[in-house]
């Protein structure tokens, strides 16, 4: 790889801090000559009380980043920090005690465990831990997600967009230090995903919480206050107070000025391979970002 | 699709292991009793028929009891010469071999075997026919020298030179090992001692001019048969059995096999266990490994296979796992043979293992039961993939076979249920032990075969109680574990019911055992009342010195002796009962409580009198005073009146039916030369009864054959024997536990890979490896113990049914042994929590990412 490394610009400064950041984050796959980076020395901080995008084509990296950033994945090189601890290094048990008490997790599906019900869900790694939920916030937690009349029922009774809103309040019931989600609104129809990402906007602004959201959907995207592209393994570009368009023109921008900045190294790829990924890029972002606008013209 | 079916047999390797060894277990032990028995069979028809005399003139046997007078008969010897003056006899010898004695050594051990076989005497007569000859020394001179057999020799460490005290009928002797006879085929488990032909007879049946068989050789070119019809025209009257060398060899291979048919039949007994459990282990693996394909198979179906295609393609993969389990029981069985054939060198029965014999039958029924059972056990699982419609393919793995509704299972298990219960109930009014016994059995089947088809259905309400303090003491860990159980309540179902089964069983005979035992102790508490006993451990009667010496021991009060006696009385409803009655002497009253409806112990035991149980005499229609026609062994004839009826709970037990007994001189006199079987011992007055049994025991210390008992000692030694049979159960469950097991450690690792993902999601989320092995555990310990409620719960039903079978034969108490059940319960959480070791780990293991990421 020899492209430069793009530095993220200067962020404005954040209220408190970061809540997360990694240096020269680097990880690998295969060994010798078959070696495919997925995150080559990746620089990033994440901003504590921001909700933040990471936005990139599939391959890019994107997924891997939040594993590494969530304590899911090793790292091949480099140093990860969640607050002021360093969990590169931690042992698994260590780990997975970070994850419990100081991560909350959203997944594209299968989010829910379906022998719980909804508050046994929302309450599962407070529950796993030995610990009580604070019941005050656990209140505004369910309020907030309009959960109130959905608590004794299990994930079959539940739609898809009330199942992501049960992930999300579990994310959030521990008041964790960071929400990764990745990719929560993949499976969702248009107004539901709507719906998920609203909650998480609140989440940030009124709850004051930290969520980094992986997603492919510009329209989604569109909700954070700042989206950091990554593109084969780099963070190559990141934009502020994004909107659905201007995310979409950069997305398109950043593939004509990726087919012109890369060496000869990726014009020799497979012609059709670049083409498939291209498609598939364009599906990811237009179709959803459509979906979007429509259903906020319509509100 | 062969090629599919070979592929998907090769991909469940793994899992088909598992179901393969229930298959393995199960025609190992098939196949190992065939061996052995054939084995055994093939060695005694060998030794019987290479040593057997041409033609064997033995006295008539004509009444058979369980329970030995002690008694031998004999022919008088001159008969011999008889016999040699038949035309076609080459010579006759008059043979000496008793049984009913005792061998010790100089130190007062025993010299015979002490795990049943026989200890026999007899006269050193060298043939060619001897199962012995001599291997060191000399033969026999005279009355104080003997032969020893090289096996007990060797296990006794005894050798030429050493003096053993032999305890005959008429009288103990001393004797000097002078030479050692080795067996030429097989020793079949007894202790020999060879006494010189010209002092045999005086020294063990107290008569030289007698003996107990005679063998005759025939002349060349005279056939054994036509020898015997000879043979039998001369001596002309109906007093003596006469056998050929054939018919002595089938005979006595039939004695022999009493004791090789228990073994049989323990042997067959773990393999029905091993068949019984085995099927639901396989049932329960195949249709998880369908529910598991679901989608496959709909796709298989939706590319256009029939339903045929694909049912046959599950049959196949079953004959498949019917082959090789039985391929691989088969070479379990031989090496089980092998195993069994060394056991019995213990018991001193010398096989050898060189000697072999896998009959044709052996593979072929090792193949059907191995191949056999798999394929019926298959073919529900076979017919549910041949259902799977082609939608299936888009559907999701898990759904599919966890909705079908439990309706049909609801109403088969009801009915099959209810009628079970009913015969159950029947049973327990029932009067008559046949009928009650049939019931039980019948009701002991259905339920069984109702709460297999039932236990889906028992599962939700079930697991709800056991599990449900899991939430309280496990936090969320322990409420998914419970619902996970209750998840797929068929699959939860099934894994226990194996468990179930073998439980069940041990429910049901510790119950009845337990009852057995309290209902001993309890008659014996009540009848008992001498302050000790002297008797055998096996109830086998003892020679009359022994019987001197306790009356002799200073202190010793009051003696009553006790004798069996075989005999055939003709009832006046027509009935000839063959039953054994016991003999007493007069002052019964003294050491035991007798309850008289009529009479009294006086009227009972007076000479030419006899007693007998109330309820037996009004069933057959004998009154106080009837006068009844008994026949005796040896052709005695007898008229006994009827002295005194009794109140017995046990009249039918034990082939001592009609509860008989009578005075002990008139045993004497129409069985002459019993031995006692046990005597009823009192202090005289001013003898304290720990210094009594001091001396009794050091009078018997010669005697080691007997023991001397007290109340508490002869409960014991009641409970020991009852124990044997609970043991054997122990065994047998055993092995149904660890079958079960394999299905448990079958049904999790299946749904540890089913949840793959919510596994990945929960350690994503903070669960750790830890908790997640816990989780496993508390599943599988919230299964098994399922299995174990149901299965005692039956036991429960079954043992408490038993009693009332049991009661009918006078056990009338009922215990229930709540101390082995919590200890059943207790093991089987263990049970579960073994089960659960691998699966958890391979969940623990998992990678958190591929988890989450699996389709």
């Amino acid at each position: 790889m020899s492209s430069p490394a793009v530095r993220p610009a200067p962020v404005p400064p954040p209220a408190d801090g970061t809540a997360a950041r990694a240096r020269g984050l680097t990880k690998a796959y295969g060994q010798g000559e078959t070696t495919v980076l997925a995150l080559d020395a990746v620089d990033v901080d994440i901003a504590r009380g921001r909700f933040t995008a990471v936005m990139g084509p599939s391959g890019s990296g994107k997924s891997t980043l939040m594993h590494c950033l969530a304590g899911l994945d090793s790292v091949s090189a480099g140093r990860v920090w969640l607050g002021d601890t360093e969990i590169t290094g931690l042992r698994e048990r260590e780990l997975t005690r970070l994850r419990r008490d100081r991560i909350g997790f959203m997944f594209q599906s299968f989010n829910l465990i379906p022998t719980l019900n909804a508050l046994e869900n929302i309450t599962l790694p407070m529950d796993i831990a030995g610990r009580k939920p604070d019941p005050a916030w656990l209140e505004q937690v369910i309020d907030t997600l309009g959960l109130r009349d959905r608590l004794t029922h299990r994930p079959a009774q539940l739609s898809g967009g009330q199942q992501q809103r049960v992930a999300c309040a579990r994310a959030l019931a521990s008041r964790p230090e960071l929400i990764f989600a990745d990719e929560p609104t993949g499976n969702l129809d248009s107004r539901a995903g709507l719906e998920v990402l609203g909650f998480l906007r609140e989440a940030v602004d009124d709850l004051g919480q930290t969520v980094v959201m992986v997603t492919h959907d510009p329209g989604a995207a569109a909700h954070s206050d700042l989206v950091l592209f990554l593109a084969d393994g780099r963070i190559v570009d990141e934009m502020p107070r994004p909107t659905a368009e201007a995310v979409l023109e950069r997305m398109k921008r950043f593939d004509v000025v990726r087919g012109q900045v890369d060496d000869a190294q990726i014009r020799e790829d497979d012609a059709q391979i670049r083409e498939d990924d291209l498609r598939s890029r364009e599906d990811g972002a237009r179709g959803p970002a459509d979906g979007v606008r429509g259903q906020v013209a319509e509100d | 699709m062969l090629k599919a079916t070979l592929r998907s047999f090769l991909a469940h390797k793994g899992r088909l292991a598992l179901s393969a060894l229930a298959v393995v277990l199960s025609v190992a032990f098939v196949a190992g009793s065939l061996i052995f028995s054939d084995t055994v069979a093939r060695t005694f028809d060998r030794l019987f028929a290479s040593t057997a005399a041409d033609v064997t003139v033995e006295p008539k046997d004509d009444l058979e009891s369980q329970l030995p007078s002690g008694a031998v008969r004999t022919v008088p010897a001159a008969l011999a010469a008889r016999v040699a003056s038949v035309e076609g006899v080459a010579s006759a010898h008059a043979d000496v071999s008793v049984d009913n004695i005792t061998v010790v050594d100089a130190r007062n051990r025993l010299v015979g075997s002490t795990t049943g076989g026989p200890t026999i005497a007899r006269d050193w007569h060298v043939t060619d026919r001897s199962p012995v000859r001599l291997s060191s020394g000399h033969a026999p001179h005279g009355p104080g020298e003997a032969l020893l057999d090289a096996d007990t020799a060797g296990r006794k460490h005894l050798g030429i030179g050493d003096t053993l005290t032999v305890l005959a009928q008429p009288g103990s002797f001393r004797v000097r090992i002078v030479g050692i006879a080795t067996f030429r085929t097989t020793n079949p488990g007894a202790a020999l001692v060879y006494l010189d032909s010209s002092v045999a007879a005086r020294k063990v049946l107290g008569a030289a001019e007698r003996a107990t068989s005679i063998s005759a050789t025939a002349e060349p070119g005279v056939t054994d048969t036509e020898l015997k019809h000879r043979i039998a025209a001369a001596l002309g009257d109906g007093d003596h059995v006469l056998k050929t060398a054939g018919e002595r060899a089938k005979s006595a291979a039939e004695q022999l096999g009493t004791f090789l048919d228990v073994i049989k039949y323990v042997m067959l007994g773990f393999a029905g266990i091993a068949v019984l459990v085995g099927v639901f282990l396989i049932v329960n693996t195949f249709a998880m490994l369908i529910a598991q394909r679901t989608r496959e198979l709909g796709l298989l179906r939706a590319l256009g296979a029939d339903r045929r295609q694909v049912r046959r393609s599950v049959l196949t993969e079953a004959v498949l796992l019917g082959v090789v389990g039985s391929t691989v029981g088969l070479a379990a069985g031989i090496g089980l043979a092998i195993g069994l054939i060394r056991l019995m060198s213990v018991f001193g029965m010398n096989l050898k293992t060189t000697e072999m014999v896998v009959g044709w039958g052996t593979p072929v029924t090792a193949y059907v039961v191995g191949v056999g059972v798999t394929f019926v056990a298959a073919y529900l699982p076979a017919r549910r993939a041949a259902a799977v419609s082609p939608m299936a393919a888009l559907q999701d793995a898990e759904i599919a076979g966890v909705g079908r509704p439990l309706r049909t299972r609801a109403v088969v298990g009801g009915v099959v249920g209810a009628v079970g219960a009913a015969a159950l109930a029947g049973c327990a009014v029932a009067t008559r032990t046949a009928s009650a016994a049939s019931l039980l059995g019948l009701g002991v089947v259905l339920t069984l075969i109702a709460t297999v088809i039932a236990g889906p259905l028992l599962v939700r309400p079930v697991i709800r109680v056991l599990g449900a303090a899991f939430p309280a003491l496990f936090g969320s860990v322990g409420r998914m574990s419970q619902r996970n159980a209750l998840r797929n309540p068929r699959r939860t179902g099934a894994t226990a019911a194996a468990l179930m089964v073998g439980l069940a069983l041990v429910g049901g005979m510790s119950v009845a055992s337990a009852s057995m035992s309290e209902s001993f102790d309890q008659q014996i508490d009540r009848t008992l009342g001498a302050d000790f006993v002297v008797q055998n451990a096996n109830f086998v009667p003892f020679s009359q010195e022994i019987t001197d010496r306790v009356r002799g021991t200073d202190g010793v009060g009051l003696v009553v002796r006790q004798r069996f006696a075989p005999l055939a009385v003709r009832l006046p409803d027509g009935e000839r009962l063959e039953t054994t009655a016991t003999g007493y002497d007069p002052r019964l009253d003294e050491v035991a409580h007798v309850t008289y409806t009529a009479g009294d112990s006086a009227a009972a035991l007076a000479a030419g009198h006899l007693a007998m149980d109330a309820g037996f005499a009004r069933d057959h229609g004998v009154r106080p005073g009837s006068v009844l026609p008994v026949e005796f062994p040896g052709g005695r004839t007898a008229r006994l009146t009827v002295g005194a009826l009794t109140d017995q709970d046990q009249a039918e037990g034990f082939g001592t039916r009609g509860g008989m007994f009578l005075g002990l001189a008139t045993v004497e006199k129409y069985i002459p030369g019993g031995q006692d079987s046990a005597l009823y011992v009192n202090a005289a007055p001013g003898t304290g009864a720990d210094p009594l049994r001091a001396r009794l025991e050091r009078t018997l210390e010669p005697y080691p054959q007997v023991q001397v008992r007290n109340l508490a000692d002869y409960k014991e030694l009641v409970h020991d024997q009852i124990a044997v049979l609970l043991y054997l159960v122990y065994a047998l469950l055993g092995l149904a536990i660890v079958i079960a097991v394999l299905g448990v450690v079958n049904t999790l690792a299946l749904s540890v890979v089913e949840r793959t993902r919510e596994i990945g999601l929960l350690r994503a989320i903070g669960l750790a490896r830890r908790q997640l092995r816990r989780m496993i555990r508390l599943e599988s310990v919230v299964i098994a113990v399922f299995g174990a409620v149901l299965g005692l719960a039956l036991g429960l039903v079954w043992g408490v049914c038993t009693q009332q079978v049991l009661a009918l034969q006078g056990m009338k108490a009922l215990a229930v042994p709540w101390g082995t059940i919590v200890a059943v319960v207790i093991g089987s959480a263990v049970v579960g929590v073994a089960a659960a070791l691998l699966p958890a780990l391979r969940a623990s293991r998992m990678n958190v990412l591929a988890a989450i990421a699996h389709e």
